[in-house]
């Protein structure tokens, strides 16, 4: 016991007062081992040191999602097939997958959010922060060089990060660090060190600068983002070869990566236009990887023969209904809608399973801060009558919901309207293009965020800050917040208590308000979150090392084919 | 020779429409026509003798294959295929004969006033109707609604404007050849107005021609319906509709579920097919 104590005490020695609390939770049971692998990192607790907290306190530490393990050949071309990148790949614009998968190729990040949502260091060694959050110290790997021969510093850190945060580039980056960083707060300390000042106190920082943000791949000082597409400079374990827009991409290993050397001798990826086509290249075996499908039109890849990654994850759809305008400004009607939905039938018919059950609230399951102990809805028919009748209208009413056309989206908006016909409401399914529905994506000019009811589509998130913002934030067009608030939910208690959810640091203070705001989110229902749904990868039978991650990546450098 | 002119003039020079006892003689129209026949029934009644509602799902029971309880199988939302191809003939035989009628009286109005006045009419509005031409129907109708939003009227409006230049073409060069007979030579000495010599002298003897041009523009239009609904422009996902259940399913064929994708083809298939025959026939007993 003295000895365990000893061996714990001399961990503890050099870390600061927020990862010893980290610690203590672990210590004190309130932490499982994930938990603390996960909370560990983020707080900047490296990975030997985590290494040595479990093993004194007799534990190990969980593996990697990959495809399955056989004994395959290096020196390979690995042949991958994702969805069309949307536009020129350039770090600062890019917000679509095939472009994220581009940047990840041969970009790399200050930190990498891995499958379990555990972050690992990438360019950055090693980060903390000051007591209070609001300042984040980052050391910057050295040895490090970018494919053109440049040594990588805390300038190229600094360029990047003030590049991405300043407004007049519009980069999309800020959507998570708008309101969060500041350019002015990006400060070089050292030849290897810089410092983040925050514009608030931020518990989970760390994540906005991995891979789950994924535009923000570190550029060499003064590089112009908008001709990246010709260079695909970066420092990771690959560099391009050839990019034909529309076509696809090769790559070569790059010999002089920091790291492990990749272990295909190339890739060569093909743009794909939907996931049908890619789901028949890699039946065909014109493809080795697919990056991403869905359970629906992928049913073929999920009968057996090929080897599936599943994740969960945290992306989701959101169906808002507008609090400002009749007959959603009663949360007894909202309520009443969601408690028509049937949402284990709902995930059995759009997921053959692969999803998780949602709460209305953007607390995933996936997410170690949900607070599990607020009851799951569950339908309820007789109780929405009652509560739609209690809200004047107990012959029902008519709406139209707007929804975007994506994968399962029209199907699921469908049976959002049949479901609220059991209470007598009549909901009129409009399924419109992404470039008609998001419109100008700004209110008044889109019917993503003007519609009485819109259904759209999110991806996943390492931590749930940027679903608790922009989509539920009150609407403030000077700061900027609520910029995605299709619900037009105006509430200040859910305000602040998302705005102490993000400052928080220590996962049982993240918890308590997570139940505050999940319970918060059930009474006034803004926006029904019926399911969280796994992302999934196939790779051939023959392959194996393929790693995705749920923000839509796909890594390759692993790959080896038999 | 008084006695001549004041005859009328339509009676000695009209064409004859089909004469249909010997359209009805034909196998290939009584075989359209019943399958015709069939698809009316089916959009108007078809909800009522449905056995199953097509729009109640069963998400427990989705993609089921064919069998006693479920004819056609179940499609990705549990709901019953053979339902929803027997009520989805409403929206397509809704759109498609009132589009054709629309750019068939539009497309005849517009061949006559070209082939009979003629002149700079005919080369400048000529030379705009073989622009328009040039452009795929489809790729036109896909602009339209894109531009003013998706509807069943917009889709009438659409195909019926889109195919009234090409009937105007067809419906001109029958006008053209009309010109050259002595009955209009008649009509314009005894001065009839322009208006009359068009609708009244010329119209009854091209209206053969209109009439074979309809049929065939109809079996466009029901593709060209079934067409948009798969490409997305159906007015609502959850209403019958073949083009739309094709789109809604055809990406899980791979998947073994090929009922959701074949039957609703089907239809669309046997549709077009039947008004082809008819088509066929009526225009074989005008050529003799």
């Amino acid at each position: 016991m003295t000895e365990y104590k000893d061996r714990l005490s001399r961990l503890r020695g050099g870390q600061n007062e927020i990862a010893n609390h980290v610690i203590d939770e672990f210590v004190a049971g309130r932490l499982s081992r994930r938990e603390l692998l996960r909370r560990g990192a983020l707080v900047g607790i490296s990975a030997p040191v985590l290494g040595g907290i479990l093993a004194a306190c007799g534990s190990s530490s969980p593996s990697p999602s990959t495809s399955k393990s056989t004994s395959g050949l290096s020196n390979q071309t690995i042949n991958v097939g994702i969805i069309t990148p949307a536009g020129a790949i350039n770090p600062i614009t890019i917000d679509d997958q095939g472009g994220l998968d581009m940047l990840g190729q041969t970009g790399e990040y200050l930190t990498f959010s891995d499958q379990t949502l555990t972050l690992q260091p990438q360019l950055a060694t090693s980060w903390s922060s000051n007591s209070s959050a609001d300042v984040w110290t980052f050391n910057i790997r050295q040895g490090v060089k970018f494919s053109n021969g440049q040594p990588l510093t805390a300038d190229d850190v600094v360029y990047t990060y003030q590049l991405q945060t300043n407004t007049k580039t519009g980069g999309n980056a800020l959507s998570a660090l708008g309101g969060v960083l500041e350019p002015s707060g990006v400060v070089k300390t050292g030849d290897y060190t810089v410092e983040f000042h925050l514009e608030a106190p931020n518990g989970n920082f760390p994540y906005l600068t991995s891979s789950d943000n994924y535009n923000m791949i570190i550029l060499p000082s003064g590089y112009d983002p908008a001709k990246w597409q010709s260079s695909f400079i970066g420092t990771g374990p690959f560099v391009m070869k050839t990019y034909t827009v529309n076509t696809g991409a090769t790559f070569a290993r790059n010999d002089n990566y920091w790291g492990p050397k990749a272990k295909p001798a190339a890739t060569n990826f093909t743009f794909y236009a939907s996931q049908t086509p890619g789901i028949s290249a890699l039946v065909s075996g014109a493809i080795d990887v697919l990056g991403q499908f869905t359970v629906t039109g992928g049913e073929e890849l999920l009968s057996g023969g090929y080897n599936v990654i599943k994740l969960k994850s945290s992306a989701h759809r959101e169906l808002s209904m507008r609090c400002d305008t009749a007959p959603f400004t009663d949360p007894r009607v909202r309520q009443a809608i969601a408690l028509t939905l049937n949402r284990p039938a709902i995930i059995t018919a759009l997921f053959k399973g692969y999803a998780d059950l949602g709460n209305d609230s953007p607390f995933a399951p996936v997410f170690p801060s949900t607070n599990t102990s607020v009851a799951q809805r569950v339908q309820d028919i007789a109780k929405a009558k009652a509560l739609l009748s209690a809200a004047g209208h107990p012959t029902g009413f008519s709406t139209q919901l707007i929804g975007v056309n994506l994968l399962e989206i029209p199907d699921y908006a469908q049976i959002v309207a049949q479901a609220a016909k059991a209470i007598g409401v009549t909901i009129n399914v409009k399924v419109e293009s992404s470039s008609v529905y998001y419109g100008k994506a700004t209110f008044g000019d889109s019917d993503w965020l003007d519609a009485t009811m819109s259904l759209v589509d999110y991806g996943h998130r390492s931590v749930p800050n940027v679903f608790l913002t922009a989509p539920l934030q009150t609407i403030n067009a000077k700061t900027g917040s609520g910029a995605w608030n299709a619900a037009h939910f105006n509430n200040s208690d859910y305000d602040k208590l998302s705005a102490q959810y993000i400052a928080a640091v220590d996962l049982s203070t993240q918890r308590s308000l997570a139940g505050q705001i999940e319970t918060l989110l059930l009474n006034e229902t803004p926006i029904i979150y019926a399911y969280f749904y796994n992302y999934l990868t196939a790779t051939a039978s023959t392959v194996t090392g393929a790693y995705p991650t749920a923000i839509g990546h796909i890594f390759v450098y692993n790959c080896t084919k038999s | 020779m008084t006695d001549i002119l004041e005859a009328p003039v339509t009676d000695v020079a009209r064409a004859e429409l089909p004469s249909w006892r010997l359209v009805m003689r034909r196998p290939g129209f009584i075989v359209g026509a019943l399958i015709l026949l069939f698809w009316i029934v089916c959009a108007l009644f078809g909800s009522s003798f449905a056995p199953h509602s097509a729009y109640a799902q069963q998400l427990l029971a989705t993609n089921q294959p064919p069998s006693a309880a479920h004819w056609f199988g179940t499609d990705q939302l549990g709901r019953d295929v053979f339902s929803r191809v027997l009520v989805g003939a409403r929206s397509i035989l809704l759109v498609a004969p009132l589009a054709t009628l629309l750019g068939t009286v539009l497309g005849t109005a517009l061949g006559l006033a070209l082939g009979y006045i003629g002149g700079a009419l005919d080369a400048i509005v000529g030379r705009l109707v073989e622009a328009v031409l040039a452009v795929p129907a489809v790729i036109v109708a896909f602009l339209f609604i894109v531009a003013v939003g998706a509807s069943a009227t917009t889709e009438i409006l659409v195909i019926g404007f889109i195919f009234t230049p090409i009937i105007a073409r067809t419906v001109r060069s029958a006008v053209q050849v009309e010109s050259q007979l002595d009955y209009l030579a008649a009509a314009r000495l005894i001065g009839e107005s322009r208006r009359h010599v068009m609708f009244a002298e010329i119209l009854p003897n091209v209206m053969p021609t209109v009439l074979v041009e309809f049929t065939v523009r109809l079996g466009y239009a029901i593709f060209t319906v079934a067409t948009l609904a798969f490409l997305g422009f159906g007015v609502n996902p959850s209403t019958p509709s073949w083009g739309s259940d094709i789109n809604a399913n055809y990406g899980v064929i791979a998947a073994g579920y090929w009922w959701e994708t074949l039957f609703p083809a089907l239809a669309i298939a046997s549709l077009v097919i039947a008004i082809n025959l008819v088509a066929d026939s009526i225009d074989r007993v005008l050529a003799g």
